[in-house]
């Protein structure tokens, strides 16, 4: 063209060009990449797994009857199935209440006061942990948490001894020492995915503008007062979607609970067993279903408290 | 009778920041008050001393006559409008209002009629079930302007109130407002670097520079009789004229203002000069206008030449024009030497 104001140069300006007239066709061919893999390799391996877990076993061949039945399903709720269950589930409720009442002052300070050089030290402290292996990280506390460990050691040496003592002879969460005990594994949850709840409460809390503190303060409302009313409403959302970490990553880890505490199953455990040598393949599926269903119930539950009503 | 808000050489330090400096100021009861200035001059931090967000590095705030240098905001008998009105998200807005009566331990009942109250005294009866984000912004504002009236206050502080909302809606709450603080007869102090907005709300006006206050009193005060140079060019942005040309325009050899619309278009008056730009303004046009002869530039800072404001309906001279100037002998308003 010999339009001097706006020349044509090139394919390339072509293309932008074709684009620019249609959006949706840009739109799609950036979304196809990531809907195929959100769909097929993800959507479909989970579909997968929820078909798996409505065929049976059958009991002589060890072979999978691929036949629909809730008779799989109906297994989860022996005893010493459903034993897993409420254990998994109790430790991730313990592990996802204890991080919240950890993280929230440290994700509150980080969100309001710390400012510039004090922010980096923040992120650093949080994501310092994340960068070494998680195996590390693990059999590291499964020394700190053993009898001949630091704590241990520690505890003696400042004439606690018997107090410790004491806490792990408490019944079901105590144990032989530290690291054999309920409380070890909820200890080791619990350093593992604190960083994952203080994220999110720390995102949600800095979106929180100063000056509703201080319309609340203004009103005549106490420090306490304004946590409970306003603060704590706002900040849910953040505490909510950290708490989805924390609770669902305890429920799906079979690693911790291996290395530190009792040898009982949670339900990670369960699965990776019923998978591997067992060869049950539907009740490890319907064992990892379990999960998922509690997340929906749990999300559903938020959402009727208003947890996603200030988004 | 005591002052509503008194405050006694009051500074506020940010580390060598000076935002405010020994600022003494009285509020009378049952005033309307402009804190005047443009943005960093002291004045939203003078609020915040009064609402008890800031404590000052030395002086002393008081509040009818009482010290208020360990009273938290929270115990404070003032409320305040906020800039960006700080409504809470997560609450309807009869909840939002009735914050104040909740904090206080008002049954629910009680607390929600009383809302509703403050939600009529604004205009916005059956607002109450709405959450803020389905208002609009003429409509928040008066949901923060209930939500810091339920508690009675003595003193209300209004922060920017109408800087957020457009001309229209703003000329509408500035009458609102005004008869709002008349039928309550309640203190209002509000912050504002819009000298229209202070000059025609306020009954006193305290105009801030650099964190000192330059000049307080009644807006015809400020506006005619303006006591430093900043005053001058801040509130109706006047001529300012230094010394040497005040003289040649007939005064005292000392530093005046002389308001554009004060000067007239004559043939043959005290000072010819050349029209060397025009802005139409709508009600009128101004004016620069660079008279020859005169010692030095004509304005104290900037030289763009004397400002003129022709009315609307007059002839407007073109650039270029040679035009003489007049003003009556009082217009020409002596400064003191201040800065």
């Amino acid at each position: 063209m010999s339009d001097a104001a706006h020349p044509a140069r090139g394919p390339g300006d072509r293309l932008t060009a074709h684009f620019w007239r249609r959006p949706k066709l840009l739109t799609l061919l950036l979304l196809l990449p990531p809907l195929l893999w959100l769909g097929v390799v993800y959507i479909g391996s989970l579909a997968a797994l929820l078909l798996q877990s409505f065929y049976s076993i059958d009991p002589f061949s060890g072979l999978v009857v691929p036949e629909f039945t809730l008779k799989t399903y109906g297994e989860l709720l022996i005893p010493s199935n459903f034993d897993i269950i409420v254990r998994t589930v109790a430790m991730a409720a313990a592990v996802t209440l204890a991080a919240a009442i950890l993280g929230f002052p440290i994700a509150f300070f980080a969100a309001r006061y710390a400012k510039g050089r004090w922010k980096a030290v923040f992120y650093l402290g949080i994501m310092l942990p994340l960068w070494s292996s998680y195996l590390v990280k693990v059999y590291a506390w499964k020394l700190i948490l053993a009898k001949e460990g630091i704590i241990t050691w520690a505890a003696e040496g400042i004439g606690a001894g018997n107090l410790l003592n004491a806490v792990l002879a408490l019944p079901v969460i105590g144990g032989n020492s530290l690291s054999t005990s309920y409380i070890g594994t909820f200890l080791v949850f619990l350093y593992v995915w604190l960083p994952y709840m203080i994220l999110p409460m720390q995102a949600s809390l800095e979106r929180v503008p100063t000056s509703m503190l201080e319309a609340s303060a203004d009103l005549g409302a106490s420090n306490w007062r304004t946590l409970r009313s306003v603060i704590l409403p706002l900040a849910l959302p953040g505490v909510v979607a950290g708490s989805i970490f924390t609770f669902s990553l305890t429920l799906g880890d079979y690693i911790i609970p291996q290395i530190v505490g009792s040898s009982r199953f949670f339900i990670g455990q369960a699965v990776y067993s019923l998978q591997g040598t067992a060869g049950n393949i539907p009740l490890a599926a319907a064992f990892a279903v379990v999960p998922i269903a509690i997340m929906l119930v749990y999300l559903t539950i938020a959402r009727k408290m208003g947890a996603f009503d200030a988004l | 009778m005591t002052p509503a808000v008194e405050f006694q050489s009051v500074s506020r330090h940010f580390g060598a920041v000076k935002a405010v400096d020994r600022v003494d100021l009285t509020i009378a009861e049952g005033s309307f008050f402009a804190m005047l200035g443009p943005s960093g001059s002291g004045k939203t931090t003078c609020l915040r001393l009064i609402s008890g967000f800031e404590m000052p590095t030395s002086g002393a705030v008081r509040i009818f006559g009482e010290d208020m240098g360990m009273v938290p905001p929270n115990r404070r008998h003032v409320n305040t409008v906020f800039q960006d009105y700080a409504l809470f998200p997560h609450m309807n807005v009869r909840d939002n209002v009735a914050y104040g009566l909740m904090v206080k331990g008002v049954d629910r009942r009680s607390r929600e009629a009383r809302a509703e109250e403050m939600l009529s005294l604004v205009k916005l009866d059956g607002f109450g079930g709405r959450k803020p984000a389905q208002l609009s912004g003429g409509q928040r504002q008066r949901v923060a302007l209930a939500r810091a009236l339920v508690n009675e206050p003595r003193v209300l502080l209004l922060d920017e109130p109408l800087g957020a909302l457009d001309l229209k809606l703003r000329e509408a709450m500035q009458d609102e407002l005004k008869s709002l603080q008349q039928r309550l007869g309640i203190t209002f102090v509000f912050v504002t670097h819009d000298q229209g907005e202070a000059l025609s709300m306020a009954d006193r006006v305290a105009v801030f520079n650099e964190g000192r206050v330059a000049q307080v009193g009644t807006p015809s005060e400020i506006y005619e009789r303006p006591a430093t140079r900043f005053v001058a060019d801040f509130v109706g942005s006047s001529n300012v004229l230094a010394p040497e040309v005040t003289e040649a325009f007939g005064g005292p050899r000392a530093w005046a203002s002389l308001r554009p619309e004060a000067i007239r278009l004559v043939s043959g008056g005290r000072v010819r000069g050349t029209v060397t730009g025009t802005r139409y303004l709508g009600a009128g046009t101004r004016l620069e206008v660079r008279a020859g002869a005169l010692p030095g530039p004509p304005s104290g800072e900037h030289d763009g030449g004397i400002a003129v404001l022709v009315p609307a309906g007059a002839a407007v001279p073109a650039v270029g024009a040679e035009v003489a100037l007049d003003w009556d002998a009082a217009a020409l308003h002596v400064m003191g030497d201040g800065a």
